[in-house]
Order: C-alpha cells, then sequence, then structure tokens
C-alpha cells in the first residue's frame, strides 16, 4: 500500500515539474525569434518584417493559443520529442543526449569516488573519535568541503593546467585524435575527466563523511558493540561485522539523494572546464533564450534527480526492518 | 530558556565551534565598520589593473577600483544576503514547522508543499528563476527565501511531533492551556536550538549559491559582492596567464571559503552539542 | 587530509604519463582556431550568427566575394546591370566542380534562388531576405545566370550575389524541409574545404582541403575549429593557432603583442555601443535635454577607464568611421559639464532645494532608471557618476540583453545603453535607436526609403550623409564607442589573416574569410621596404605550398644575413 501512495506522489510531482517547465520559459521575457545582439563580433540587428516572423513563429507553433501549446506539449513529452532547439537547429532530445553521457560520465564517476573515500574516511575518523588523526581529518575535510566548487575548479585550472602543466584545461576529448586502440580513447577521456572530476569528488566529499562519522559514532556506543569488544574481538573484526554493516544503511539511500546535488555541482564544473555536459548546456540554453532547450534540459534534470530520489525511497523500503516490519 | 543557555555553555567548551563563531565575528564586524576599514569608495576608480603596492593593497580592478576597499564592502553585500535570506527562510520555516506538527491537517496540506518542493531540483529552478527576474538583490533575496523554508519546515516538524506526545505537554492541555500558550512556553524553547542550527545551514547554502549565480553572471552586476568579484575575475581574458588571479581571484575566493568553513563549524558545533538523533547530513 | 593528498599525487602521477601522448599525424599541415558550436554548416542549418555563416561559407561558394580592398570575382567572373540596376546578368567560372564531381552549372544557381525563396520560413531566411528583391532568375545557358528585380538594389553585388551561398540542385531538389536536412550530402558544396567530422556537443568542426577546388589547393590540409574554455590560456599554451579578441580584452592582446611567437593584426568591429532616449517620453523627447545628457557624458573617460583604451570613440551618425559610408565631421559633444548645465536651466530643470538633484518645474527630482544589459553595467555605472554631475541621478538597472530588448520595443524606459553590429551597412539607419523604435522623423524615413533603391552611389551617398546628420543633431541616440577586434595569430601556421571590407559577405567582422587559405604574393611587402621580413613571409608562402621545407628555418635567428637570403633564394629557385 505504502508504495501505491509513493508512486502516486511522484506521478504528481513529475506533472507539477513538466507543468512548470511548460509555464516558466512563457514567462520570461523576450521573444525567443528575435535575432541575437550581445555578441559584438557577431551581433548584426536583423530587421525582420512581420510577414517572416509570422511565419518563424507558426513554424514553432508559437502563435497557437497557450492551452493547446500545452496539451501539444504534454503529447510530445510522452512520445519522447522535446521540440526542435531554436539555437542549435537540431531536435532538443538530440542534443540534450549527446550531452547527457558526459554528465552521467563525470557524476557517475565522482560519485563513485566520493562515496568510497567519504565512508573510508569517515569510518577511519570515527574509529580514531577524539585523538588528533580524527580532528585533523574533520578539519580537513570540512575545509576542502567549504570551497564553491566554481573557485576549486579555476584554481585546480592554474594550478594544474597552467602552472605544472600536466592536465588539459578544457573539453572531454582531445579534439579529432587518431586512437590507436580504445585503451587509448580510455585514456585520453580519463585524462580529461580527472581535473572536473577532482573537484566534484573534492567539494562533495563532506556529505558522506560526516554521515559516516556520525553514523559510526552512534553505533560505536550500542550495547553490542560493547558486548562484542567484551567478548575479546579485535577492533577491526567488531569494525567490519558491526559498526560498518549498520551505518551503511543511511548511506545508500544519501548516494541517490546527493544526484540532484552533483547535477548541480556539475553545472559550475562544466561551465569552469568547458565540459560538454548537461549542465553546461543548461547555462547556454539560459543565455541564448533557447527555450524549447531550456525545458528539455531542465525536464532531464529533474526527472534524473526524481527517479534518484525514487530509487532512494525504495531502497530504503527495502534495506530498513524497521520500515518493512512496521 | 535554560535548555538554549544550558547549550550556550557546553557550546564555549567546543574548540571547533568557538573557532568558527570567532572568525564569523570577524567578518561581521568587518562588514558593519566597512566604511572606516576600507581605504577608498570601493566605486572610486583609479588607473585600472594596478598591480598591488602601497597605494593599493591588492592592486586595482578591471575598472580601476581599489580590490582591498571593495572586498571589505563586499563582506556587507554577502552577509547581508545570506542573514536576510536566512532569517526570513528560517522564520518561515520555524512557524510552518510548528503549526504543521502541532495541527495535523494544516501539517498535511504543508508537508504536501514541502515535499513538492524538496522533490524539485533546486539550483536549476534558481538558475532559471534568476534569469527570468531582473536581477537585484531583492530578488535572489526572494528566489533564495522561496527554496529555504522547506528544509526547515520539515526539520522542525518532525521535531515537534515528538515533542507534541509529552506527557508534560498532555498535562498541560488538560490543565486548561491554549495551543498557542503550549506552543509559546513549552515547544518553541525546546527547538530553538535546532532553528539556530538552520539559520546557520541556510546561511551557508545561501552563501554559496549567490557566489554560484553571481559568477554564472546572474546575479546583480552592480552590486560588490564576493560571487560578482569572481565573476569579473574569471571574465578577464589574462587570468589564467597572469598573475593577476593572485590579487583578484584568490582573495574574494577564500573570504567565501572563510565564511562557509566558519558557518560549518558553528553548525557542526551545534549539532554535536544537541541530540545526535537530529544529526543530518549536511546539504 | 594526507589520504587526499595521497589520492591527488597519485592522480598527478597518473596523468603525466599521459602527457607524452602521440598527437596527430605531423605530415599534414593542420590548423587550429578558437571556436565552437555554430550548428551543422549547410545553408539552412547553422546557428543564426556571423561565426555560423563563415563555418558554412567555407563549404559553399557565393558569386562574388570581398577582400580586404573591393568586391572580387568568385563563382561568376563578371557581370553586368541593366535597366536601372534592376536587371543582372552575371557569367559563370568555367569548370567548377561540386565536392561530389558533378558539375556547377548556371541551373544550379538559378535552382538555389528559388529553393530558398520558396522556403521563407525558415528561420536563416533572414540572411537571404535580400531574395525578397527577386522577380525572377533565369539560366540562359550553362553558363549565364540572369537575375530581375523588383527594385533597384545598389547592394546587389554584396547582400545578394555576395551573401547567398549556391546549393547543388541534384541534392536538395527532393528535400521538403532543408532546415532538418543534416545528412552527409547537406554538406557538398562547391568551396575550398569539405566537412570531415562534425562534433555538435564538444563544438568541434575539421575541414578538409578540396583538392580540385577551381581557386587552388588552400594553404591548409586540414582547418580545426575548436571549442576552448579560455582563448587567450589556450592560445599561449599551443592549443589554438588564432584566438580572437574585442574590446577591454586589449589586456590579453597585449601580453600576446609582446610574445615574439604571435603576430596580431587589429580591424573594426562595425559594433557600437550606445545610449538609447525613449522619444515619446517626456522629458527626453526634448532635444535639447538629449543634447544636455551626450555633453555631461564623457566618453574618452569610459574608453579609458573600462575598454582600457580597446576602442575609438563612435561616430555619432551611428555608422563606422572604417565603413565606407561614414560621414566625418558630424558634431562629437565633447564633455562639457558647462553647456550641460547651461541647456538644462534653459529647460527650467533647475536645482531648487540644493539637494545636488535638479528638478522639474513640477518640483520632482531629475531621476531615472539607466537600464543596460548585464555586460555593460560597468559603462553604465560610469555614465551615472557623470551625469550625477550634472544634476541628473539615475539608478543603473542590470537585466539579461534579451530582457532589454523586450522592454526596449515595448518603449517602457527612459534611458538605455546597449549595443548592436552590423553599422557598417546603411540598411542598419533605418530604425536609429534599434531595438527601440520611439524616434518618428518622416522627412529622416523618406531619405531613408529613397537611399534605398538610388543606384547612383554619390547620390546615395550623399543620402547616407543626410541621415548620419539627422541622428547626430536629433540625437535619438548618442553614441559611445565603437570597440576594436584583434586576431592574434601564431605566423608559423598561417599568415594570411586580414579583415574584410564593410565586413564579409553582409558585414560580418570575423577575420576568418575563406581568400586566407590562399597565397597572394602582393601582400608581402606592407610598408613599402624590402626587409627580411618580406623575404621570409614569400619563402613561408612558397613553402606552404611545398611542405617539404620549411620556411622559419630561414630566419633562425631573426637577422637579416647572407645565409637566410641564399637559403630563400634556393628555396625559390627550387621551385622555378
Amino acid at each position: 500500500m505504502h508504495h501505491l501512495t509513493k508512486i502516486t506522489a511522484y506521478i504528481l510531482i513529475i506533472f507539477v515539474a513538466i507543468s512548470i517547465n511548460f509555464a516558466l520559459p512563457r514567462m520570461m521575457p523576450g521573444d525567443p525569434i528575435t535575432s541575437l545582439t550581445d555578441d559584438p563580433t557577431t551581433g548584426m540587428p536583423v530587421i525582420m518584417d512581420e510577414d517572416i516572423k509570422e511565419e518563424i513563429r507558426s513554424y514553432y507553433g508559437l502563435d497557437k493559443p497557450i492551452s493547446e501549446q500545452y496539451t501539444d506539449y504534454l503529447k510530445d513529452i510522452l512520445k519522447c520529442d522535446l521540440g526542435w532547439s531554436i539555437y542549435y537547429n537540431a531536435p532538443v532530445a538530440e542534443v540534450i543526449f549527446e550531452r547527457l553521457k558526459w554528465t552521467l560520465l563525470l557524476v557517475g564517476t565522482s560519485t563513485l569516488i566520493y562515496m568510497i573515500l567519504g565512508i573510508f574516511l569517515g569510518a577511519v575518523s570515527a574509529w580514531k573519535r577524539g585523538e588528533r588523526g580524527d580532528l585533523g581529518l574533520l578539519v580537513s575535510v570540512l575545509s576542502i568541503g567549504s570551497f564553491p566548487s566554481f573557485f576549486l575548479a579555476m584554481l585546480f585550472i592554474i594550478l594544474f593546467g597552467v602552472k605544472l602543466d600536466i592536465f588539459p584545461i578544457f573539453g572531454a576529448t582531445t579534439p579529432f585524435m587518431e586512437y590507436s586502440s580504445t585503451f587509448d580513447a580510455f585514456k585520453d577521456v580519463l585524462y580529461h575527466l580527472i581535473l572536473p572530476a577532482s573537484t566534484l569528488v573534492l567539494t562533495s566529499i563532506d556529505g558522506p563523511y560526516l554521515l559516516m562519522r556520525n553514523s559510526m559514532l552512534g553505533v560505536l556506543g550500542e550495547d553490542y558493540i560493547v558486548t562484542a569488544r567484551a567478548k575479546g574481538l579485535t577492533e577491526w573484526a567488531i569494525l567490519k561485522d558491526h559498526a560498518i554493516k549498520n551505518a551503511l544503511l543511511p548511506i545508500t539511500t544519501v548516494i541517490a539523494i546527493r544526484m540532484g546535488f552533483m547535477i548541480s555541482g556539475a553545472i559550475f564544473v562544466e561551465t569552469v572546464f568547458a565540459y560538454p555536459g548537461i549542465g553546461k548546456l543548461l547555462y547556454d540554453a539560459v543565455s541564448f533564450s533557447d527555450y524549447p532547450l531550456l525545458q528539455g534540459a531542465f525536464l532531464i534534470i529533474t526527472l534524473i534527480i526524481i527517479a534518484a530520489n525514487f530509487i532512494a525511497d525504495m531502497t530504503y523500503l527495502y534495506l530498513d526492518p524497521r520500515v518493512k516490519h512496521g | 530558556m535554560r535548555g538554549a543557555l544550558k547549550s550556550g555553555n557546553v557550546f564555549c567548551k567546543n574548540r571547533i565551534g568557538v573557532t568558527g563563531l570567532g572568525i564569523l565575528s570577524v567578518f561581521i564586524l568587518t562588514a558593519i565598520f566597512a566604511p572606516f576599514l576600507a581605504p577608498y569608495d570601493p566605486c572610486e576608480m583609479f588607473e585600472p589593473m594596478a598591480p598591488p603596492d602601497s597605494q593599493h593593497v591588492l592592486g586595482t580592478n578591471d575598472i580601476g577600483q581599489d580590490i582591498w576597499s571593495e572586498l571589505i564592502y563586499a563582506s556587507r553585500i554577502s552577509l547581508f544576503i545570506a542573514f536576510t535570506t536566512s532569517i526570513i527562510a528560517t522564520f518561515i520555516g520555524t512557524l510552518s514547522g510548528l503549526f504543521s506538527g502541532y495541527y495535523e491537517r494544516f501539517g498535511f496540506f504543508v508537508m504536501r508543499v514541502v515535499d513538492l518542493f524538496l522533490a524539485l531540483p533546486r539550483l536549476p529552478l534558481i538558475i532559471i528563476l534568476a534569469v527570468f527576474m531582473p536581477t537585484s538583490i531583492w530578488n535572489l533575496i526572494i528566489i533564495f527565501v522561496l527554496f529555504g523554508w522547506p528544509i526547515t519546515t520539515r526539520i522542525i516538524r518532525s521535531e515537534v511531533l515528538t515533542l507534541r506526545t509529552r506527557p508534560y505537554i498532555d498535562s498541560e492541555r488538560m490543565m486548561g492551556a491554549g495551543d498557542l500558550y503550549i506552543l509559546g512556553r513549552h515547544i518553541l524553547p525546546n527547538i530553538f536550538p535546532l532553528v539556530v542550527v538552520q539559520f546557520v545551514m541556510e546561511a551557508r547554502h545561501v552563501i554559496l549559491a549567490e557566489a554560484g549565480l553571481s559568477f554564472l553572471g546572474l546575479g546583480d552586476p552592480t552590486s560588490k559582492s564576493w560571487g560578482m568579484m569572481l565573476h569579473y575575475a574569471f571574465e578577464y581574458p589574462t587570468i589564467f596567464i597572469s598573475e593577476v588571479w593572485k590579487w583578484w581571484m584568490l582573495p574574494p575566493g577564500l573570504c567565501i571559503v572563510v565564511v562557509i568553513l566558519a558557518l560549518v563549524f558553528v553548525g557542526f558545533a551545534l549539532e554535536e552539542i544537541l541530540n545526535p538523533r537530529l544529526r543530518r547530513e549536511i546539504v | 587530509m594526507r589520504k587526499l593528498l595521497v589520492f591527488l599525487m597519485l592522480a598527478a602521477l597518473l596523468a603525466s604519463g599521459f602527457a607524452g601522448m602521440p598527437a596527430a599525424a605531423e605530415d599534414k599541415k593542420v590548423l587550429k582556431i578558437e571556436g565552437g558550436d555554430y550548428g551543422y554548416p549547410s545553408p539552412f542549418t547553422f546557428y543564426s550568427r556571423g561565426p555560423g555563416y563563415i563555418r558554412m561559407s567555407l563549404i559553399f561558394d557565393t558569386l562574388t566575394w570581398k577582400d580586404d580592398e573591393e568586391i572580387i570575382p568568385w563563382l561568376a567572373k563578371s557581370w553586368k546591370s541593366e535597366n536601372g540596376g534592376t536587371k543582372w546578368t552575371l557569367y559563370l567560372e568555367d569548370d567548377v566542380r561540386w565536392h561530389d564531381g558533378e558539375p556547377l552549372t548556371a541551373d544550379d544557381v538559378k535552382f538555389t534562388y528559388e529553393y530558398i525563396k520558396d522556403h521563407s520560413g525558415s528561420p536563416l531566411f533572414k540572411w537571404f531576405s535580400v531574395l525578397n528583391y527577386m522577380d525572377h532568375v533565369e539560366a540562359p545557358n550553362d553558363r549565364t545566370v540572369v537575375v530581375t528585380l523588383t527594385d533597384p538594389l545598389p547592394s546587389f553585388l554584396t547582400d545578394f550575389a555576395g551573401c547567398i551561398p549556391i546549393i547543388p540542385e541534384h541534392i536538395w531538389k527532393d528535400v521538403s524541409d532543408p532546415t532538418r536536412f543534416t545528412d552527409p550530402e547537406a554538406v557538398i558544396g562547391s568551396g575550398p574545404f569539405k566537412l570531415a567530422e562534425y562534433n555538435k556537443a564538444e563544438g568541434y568542426y575539421l575541414y578538409e582541403a578540396n583538392e580540385d577546388y577551381f581557386k587552388g589547393v588552400p594553404l591548409v590540409d586540414e582547418l580545426i575549429l575548436l571549442e576552448v574554455g579560455d582563448p587567450a590560456l589556450a592560445l599561449s599554451a599551443g592549443e589554438i593557432d588564432e584566438a580572437s579578441f574585442w574590446g577591454s580584452e586589449i589586456d590579453a592582446v597585449e601580453t600576446f603583442e609582446a610574445d615574439p611567437n604571435f603576430e596580431v593584426i587589429s580591424g573594426p568591429s562595425f559594433w557600437v555601443l550606445k545610449t538609447i532616449f525613449n522619444c515619446e517620453k517626456y522629458p527626453t523627447n526634448i532635444p535639447d535635454f538629449r543634447r544636455a545628457i551626450a555633453y555631461g557624458i564623457d566618453r574618452g573617460e569610459i574608453i579609458d577607464q573600462v575598454v582600457h583604451g580597446g576602442a575609438i570613440v563612435a561616430n555619432t551618425g551611428i555608422l563606422h568611421p572604417d565603413s565606407s559610408w561614414y560621414m566625418p565631421g558630424l558634431p562629437d559633444y565633447a564633455k562639457n559639464d558647462a553647456v550641460a548645465n547651461q541647456l538644462l536651466d534653459d529647460l527650467g530643470f533647475i536645482d531648487t532645494d540644493g539637494d545636488g538633484i535638479r528638478e522639474y518645474p513640477s518640483g520632482e527630482d531629475l531621476e531615472f532608471e539607466l537600464l543596460t544589459g548585464d555586460r555593460f553595467a560597468r559603462e553604465a555605472e560610469l555614465i551615472q557618476e557623470q551625469l550625477e554631475a550634472i544634476g541628473i541621478k539615475t539608478t543603473v538597472k542590470a537585466m539579461s540583453t534579451k530582457t532589454l530588448d523586450a522592454i526596449l520595443k515595448e518603449g517602457n524606459f527612459y534611458i538605455a545603453v546597449s549595443g548592436h553590429g552590423g553599422i557598417a551597412n546603411p540598411n542598419l539607419l533605418e530604425t536609429p535607436n534599434w531595438p527601440g523604435d520611439t524616434y518618428h522623423n518622416d522627412t529622416y524615413d523618406s531619405i531613408f526609403l529613397e537611399q534605398e533603391t538610388e543606384m547612383n552611389h554619390a547620390k546615395r551617398k550623399d543620402l547616407v550623409n543626410q541621415l548620419q546628420k539627422t541622428i547626430a543633431n536629433d540625437l535619438p541616440v548618442y553614441t559611445l564607442y565603437h570597440p576594436l577586434i584583434w586576431s592574434v595569430y601564431n605566423p608559423d601556421k598561417l599568415d594570411r589573416w586580414f579583415y574584410t571590407l564593410n565586413g564579409v559577405a553582409t558585414g560580418i567582422p570575423i577575420e576568418m574569410n575563406k581568400l586566407i587559405f590562399f597565397a597572394r604574393f602582393g601582400d608581402a611587402n606592407e610598408d613599402g621596404d624590402i626587409d627580411m621580413r618580406d623575404v621570409t613571409k614569400i619563402a613561408r608562402m612558397i613553402c606552404w605550398l611545398d611542405p617539404e621545407t620549411d620556411a622559419a628555418d630561414a630566419n633562425r635567428d631573426d637577422k637579416l644575413n647572407v645565409l637566410d637570403i641564399i637559403y630563400t633564394e634556393l628555396i625559390i629557385l627550387g621551385r622555378v
């Protein structure tokens, strides 16, 4: 029963997201067909007569009544047709999916690393609680987590890209590289991934670290740990069998919940590193006033985050014995 | 209020918390006394792009404004936006949390709205709204408040739900105490430390978000905030190939880092002191 | 923290292992230019901006083209006009082939003009809307095209013949929606390059030279356009061989000027930043009020302080001084607070309550919002300060350019600061305070219409002068500055960069004219003196055609000596 309510709630949220998505760009000022004029090397005012404007408007269906535009929009979404990007002059879905893979790669890799690293450091910190190692780790992690991702990204470009010159400073691959093997291609992608991914990892690591540290501290104080210790089990055995296992439960849900946070962080990191992902696309769409693209990018990001939340909810239902029995 | 006072005492013994509070006080004092601390009016223009010297400790920016004075005045805008937003968002969040925890039907309705807000991706929505509204400090504050209150509501409400079932509340009610009396007299003092934590966390989030939006060029370009300073520095064509970044990009960036860190320290210490049950992930 | 450091160091080690990765094959001449995604380069799918057109123009040719001085023959080797400029006959080059080997004929040209006109609903039609002037087009034989216009079109050779790309009939005749036709055939043109690869997401273009091009083989085998995060950084790191800069980016240009590995050329941007007045609302509808503001603004200070000298004071008649339509000697309203104050006093705007702000005769403060786009907030702030000195209070309100344009079109403003390009061309004078449209002057409008169809150049120029003079006197806008633009390039890779007369095609102020890919010996001697630069330049030009030798060797020590001359001569003799 609980599942059903949850699913209904999620469908409602998706519906609201789609409606906001439809309404917001239309409330924005400015006519999407007006020529762009703010770029001095390229901007040329084109004075269009009303006939041409009308034709272009009808070409994009912007002349229909709002209600009709709305139903058309819903129908198209069901068909996975997100419209036609005015700026990129291509199907929105195509533009987005081309870039989605880079964001998923960036966010996926970073999530994997920062979770493992965060859990590990959090466990170490909890185990050494009160000692100097714990305090040092705590302060370090909190400090690095206080860096805005774009600021850290800029520092990385200066330090590793310019001063040391060991990492590429933009893009996801070396353009037009002819790879001799798949391994070479893999290396190239990895090479471009290191700086953006490190930025995301370092600025997000405080979440799982603190959570793990706190859960572990809670678990370590529980009776059965004390019992285990009394039974003469080694510290590592206690940690492995009891403490970590129990502390992992809340962590699993956090992974999914933090997806939204990671994708938001990707907007900044991708912008600074000119990484061709969906975050940079969203920003570009905003600056070009490309309604369909903006809607599409926003919708896809929203759906990913909602899906992540949904998975988190479901996982929690299955994993947490209290919820199951109660 | 005794609970709050007691936590205050414990707080003083917490090294991390005291450090954070100390740093924060320095910045707040800087913001208040900016006109006395800054050597120049931050809008006054000198020779552009002058490197640091005795006249301009951190040089001048792209239109010749003294970066040191700019940095000092920027603490005003950054902290003003952060604290104003947090006060309003925490206020709304606390009130709605109190009532929605105490009155079930009202709570059900509020929580659906909260669920909706929390399910939507915060930053992408803020970006779109920031584009839609003309850029000004007050519009930024409105946007941040709009997305800041639901988290507080949810946390306060769950705490009120547990407090409500306490025996002494029941006995008060049986003795004929009014709802407002119970809320104000018994529940509010108990959740007050939690409200402080929320306030600190929200301030941290807003500082980060304001810096981020300004950096993306969606802030108010005429305001002087650390994020806006970073935006102009990042836009400057030779920021990466000359030494300018050392005195133009690094100081505002570090200010943001240090203020956030101070807020995190304070929040962390408060959470340590409060019931461990209340610990949650810092978002 | 130690763990993090170890992680970082491992990552660094891992990366240094990659540093020695093989680069692209060395035997090809590859030129890399800063760019970004501007759409699939077919005439119907490039993004509606200058760089999009340029990317398309490398693949598709037009009947005429422009160099830095004049209109030159391209697909058409000669032409004539009759009937007062309404009938144009153009004679095509003899042996031009499409990339797929099919011959390019007059039928293709006729098809192109008709086809594009038939698809006027396409979003890119505004680039070719001059086709609305076309009555009909004929192809009396294989090599002759006759275009008949409804009205005389003085700019036919540049805006019509020099702008509309010719497309192959055999490919496009069955395409019903050209804007969605992105098959590989859509980029079969006749131009100097073929598209080898295009990656929309990463903003990369790879072009290969068209070996059979009718104007000769291009100087580079491969041309790469790629998106970089920071052009100055990418250029100094050698990731790209050319990038362009404008306005306040002069600071970056100066660093490259000091660097012997780079050369810099400067050109006009045909772009203007202007103060736009609402000529429908009181008090900005009073010409003397607008003049007072003009006297209050110090354009020189704006250029020095905000643009760091990377701009020139604008022509008050809008058109750029490097445009052939420019009228010199218009009033420039040099900063003069005394004149400004006198004008305001005469209008009855006097500070009666002594707060430093003038009041309307009705007693309210003379106070406005100064609207501006996000990018020009700094200019607006300086203007705010300058106007305060003459007792006018303004508050800068910055917004996105889109929002600003919308407000200006609605006419819901008093004063705004905004800019636009395209000011090489008198067409632009149609609405002088564009994107606003609040200036109404019947005489002005009739002069504008008259010049549009005036075929006599001297007469037309006189009419355009009258338009500029009216703007400068009436001030519906007060122009502020024209930014300079620069191209910074590595001369060892390609040394032929120049800025096109009045901009590429209809006025795109971009240095990437396809002519740069072809050698022109006359250019070697720019200053009239024969010196080492000229010799190496000639040698380099020759060597580009001969990849075996490397011209840079001729002058390794940058001093002219006998060895260099002998070496250069050897190269030249080797070719003869």
